[in-house]
């Protein structure tokens, strides 16, 4: 059995993550802006050039990377490797991998925006970790529902929601009091979470809808329909559109952000699952079933795709390092 | 968009045409995650099964060491294989076993511990998945040995295991003949080495392909031998065949290896004198034998109740 503190990698990797040390990029010229792409069924990331759309080189991870988180410094890309019970640290400039520390089940996770926690959702292993953001130690362990699968926090931290994909419900976690508020029902197979406006949108993946949630008390507002599959949901930098992947479907639904009005359906073949929007314009997703990454250009609908390993899963794009709209849209702490 | 991996887009066509419109017609979109996992398996199995007929079947018409009126009996390993290549019985021993894994990690994770694997155990394998994966075939294949072995020592384990040994026309897919309780043993028992050094990674599924082909070779009707140094590297359809060899069936036998004959050689359990012996197990019932899949699987069974 492996203990759980530090790894010899990841003590030495943590003076760099906790910002006391300098990067340790290779000196090797100006990088470029990089798209990292993880590959949740080839044990690897792959790193792509965004100028010349080619993939530069991969990093190994343990067995199944699948969602980042950038710390409240932007020094640091955490990306979760969940079969591999590992939580690795890459440079998010470079996308060289740093080392990486033991933590079970690290599936979904976010930092909270004012920067003290990391939720880590343990979808195998049906428990919510939240950890100090500093010290990467565990300050509380929830077991609220089977599977839980995507989160966001309300502006002030003060609560994180967690979709919970097989009891098909939503659990409200007061971070002050580190105890459960609510629960409540939201629809079959829950994934995605966004706080928007004052509510919660959950994406019903059993289903062909948003839910909007009351975040005082759960309760089911009212639904917008979407395509099958809703899987995720993501605010364009300008904030005036919502984008959400159907990964039955194969689409992406736009929406008007304010009135979460429908405003247009754009067919996206092969499982779109995350996305990240450049400073272009464009929309990177990668295509979960399709061992690919799609550029779309939503000007003028041209889609250019680039290879990458097998089961594309989370994707970051290394200008949100100076991109604050698309930074803030995502609400990066 | 132009074809880049055929197994994958083979895999992602299949999963979004039929796959994840099942899950979603039937409310079990909580599986979307893992089940592009068992369609790459399946479709990987399918190949696998197309590669051994492609050259089992040639080789088995050219050199074969038995030649049989009747390929009745064959037709119900035809229907073993496809249980087992295209992910039927993983997909349920999955499912059987899931709650008591998550348990399991569950508990180790609540006392400070997740599960070691071969990288953490030697962290210099770390970035280096081809000797990683060579390492994990090596122990898996040491402990597929053990498994064998043990399942031929313990008569209990070996009323069940007859299944596999009971067939007299022994060809490339006879290969996945087993009870399904012995393959759920088979299971647990990868589930304990697990646990102890980890799940290999999946990056490289072209050569599980051809490790699980060997397998299949291994059973083949062929008369085929390696030759002196090759009979020593790699398990040969006349190395196996002398496992298979009606004299050989039951508690004390040779030959166990899957892959690899080393393990043999090192524990003293190798015979390369064997020169292609008659199949079966004569103390088998004869509906263990020939009879259709239910009739063997029921079997087994009573022959593991009259063995207790």
């Amino acid at each position: 059995m492996t203990m759980l503190p530090l790894s010899r990698r990841a003590l030495l990797a943590a003076p760099a993550f906790l910002g006391l040390a300098p990067s340790l990029a290779r000196a090797a010229g100006p990088t470029p802006p990089i798209c990292i792409v993880l590959d949740s069924g080839g044990s690897r990331v792959s790193v792509i050039d965004m100028t010349t759309r080619k993939v530069i080189h991969t990093e190994p991870t343990l067995r199944e990377p699948g969602h980042w988180a950038l710390t409240p410094d932007r020094k640091t890309l955490l990306i979760a490797d969940a079969s591999g019970n590992a939580l690795f640290f890459f440079d998010p400039v470079t996308g060289r991998e740093r080392g990486h520390k033991l933590i079970p089940d690290p599936y979904q996770l976010w930092f909270s925006p004012d920067g003290k926690f990391l939720t880590v959702n343990c979808l195998r292993l049906n428990h919510v970790d939240i950890y100090h953001a500093d010290t990467l130690t565990l300050a509380h362990r929830f077991r609220a529902g089977s599977m839980p699968s995507h989160l966001s926090y309300t502006p002030d931290s003060r609560t994180v929601f967690v979709s919970m994909q097989d009891s098909g419900t939503l659990v409200a976690i007061d971070l002050a009091t580190m105890r459960v508020r609510w629960t409540a029902p939201v629809g079959k197979t829950p994934a995605g979470v966004m706080w928007h406006d004052g509510i919660v949108l959950v994406a019903i993946m059993g289903s062909d809808h948003l839910a909007v949630v009351d975040p005082a008390n759960g309760k089911l507002l009212r639904t917008v329909l979407t395509d099958k599959g809703a899987h995720n949901i993501f605010l364009t930098p300008d904030r005036s559109e919502l984008y959400v992947t159907n990964r039955v479907a194969g689409s992406l639904t736009v929406l008007d952000a304010k009135s979460l009005g429908f405003k247009r359906r754009i067919p996206m073949p092969g499982g779109p699952d995350d996305l990240c929007f450049a400073p272009d314009g464009r929309l990177w997703i990668a295509l979960r079933f399709a061992s690919r990454v799609a550029v779309l250009d939503p000007a003028s609908g041209a889609v250019d795709h680039i290879t990458v390993g097998r089961s594309p899963h989370g994707i970051y794009l290394s200008t949100l390092l100076t991109d604050t709209a698309a930074r803030t849209a995502m609400r990066l702490a | 968009m132009l074809p880049a991996h055929p197994f994958n887009d083979l895999a992602g066509w299949v999963e979004q045409v039929a796959v994840l419109p099942l899950l979603y017609r039937f409310g079990l979109m909580q599986w979307s995650e893992l089940s592009f996992g068992w369609t790459l398996v399946a479709i990987y199995g399918v190949t696998q099964m197309l590669l051994a007929y492609a050259v089992c079947v040639p080789l088995e018409r050219a050199m074969p060491i038995e030649r049989w009126d009747s390929r009745r009996v064959v037709l119900v390993d035809v229907f073993y294989t496809f249980l087992a290549r295209v992910g039927v019985l993983p997909v349920m021993t999955f499912v059987l076993f899931y709650a008591a894994q998550v348990r399991l990690d569950g508990f180790l994770a609540d006392h400070g511990y997740v599960p070691p694997m071969l990288e953490t155990i030697f962290p210099p394998l770390f970035g280096h998945p081809v000797i990683t994966f060579a390492l994990y075939a090596l122990i898996l294949d040491f402990a597929d040995y053990w498994r064998h072995r043990l399942s031929h020592r313990f008569r209990v384990w070996y009323a069940l295991h007859a299944v596999h040994h009971a067939q007299r026309q022994m060809t490339f897919w006879s290969d996945d003949r087993n009870h399904v309780l012995d393959e759920m043993i088979g299971f647990l028992w990868f589930m304990a080495v697990g646990l102890l050094i980890g799940i290999p990674p999946l990056q490289f599924p072209l050569l599980v392909l051809i490790l699980r082909f060997v397998e299949s070779f291994s059973h083949a009707n062929i008369r085929l031998s390696f030759g002196r140094i090759g009979e020593r590297l790699l398990v040969s359809p006349r190395f196996h065949r002398a496992h298979h060899g009606i004299l050989a069936a039951g508690e004390r036998s040779i030959n166990y290896g899957a892959v690899f004959p080393f393990w043999d050689m090192l524990f003293g359990t190798a015979d390369f004198s064997k020169d292609f012996a008659p199949t079966g197990d004569p103390e088998a019932p004869e509906a263990m034998a020939s009879g259709g899949w239910v009739a063997q699987q029921w079997s087994g069974l009573v022959h593991l109740v009259r063995s207790i």
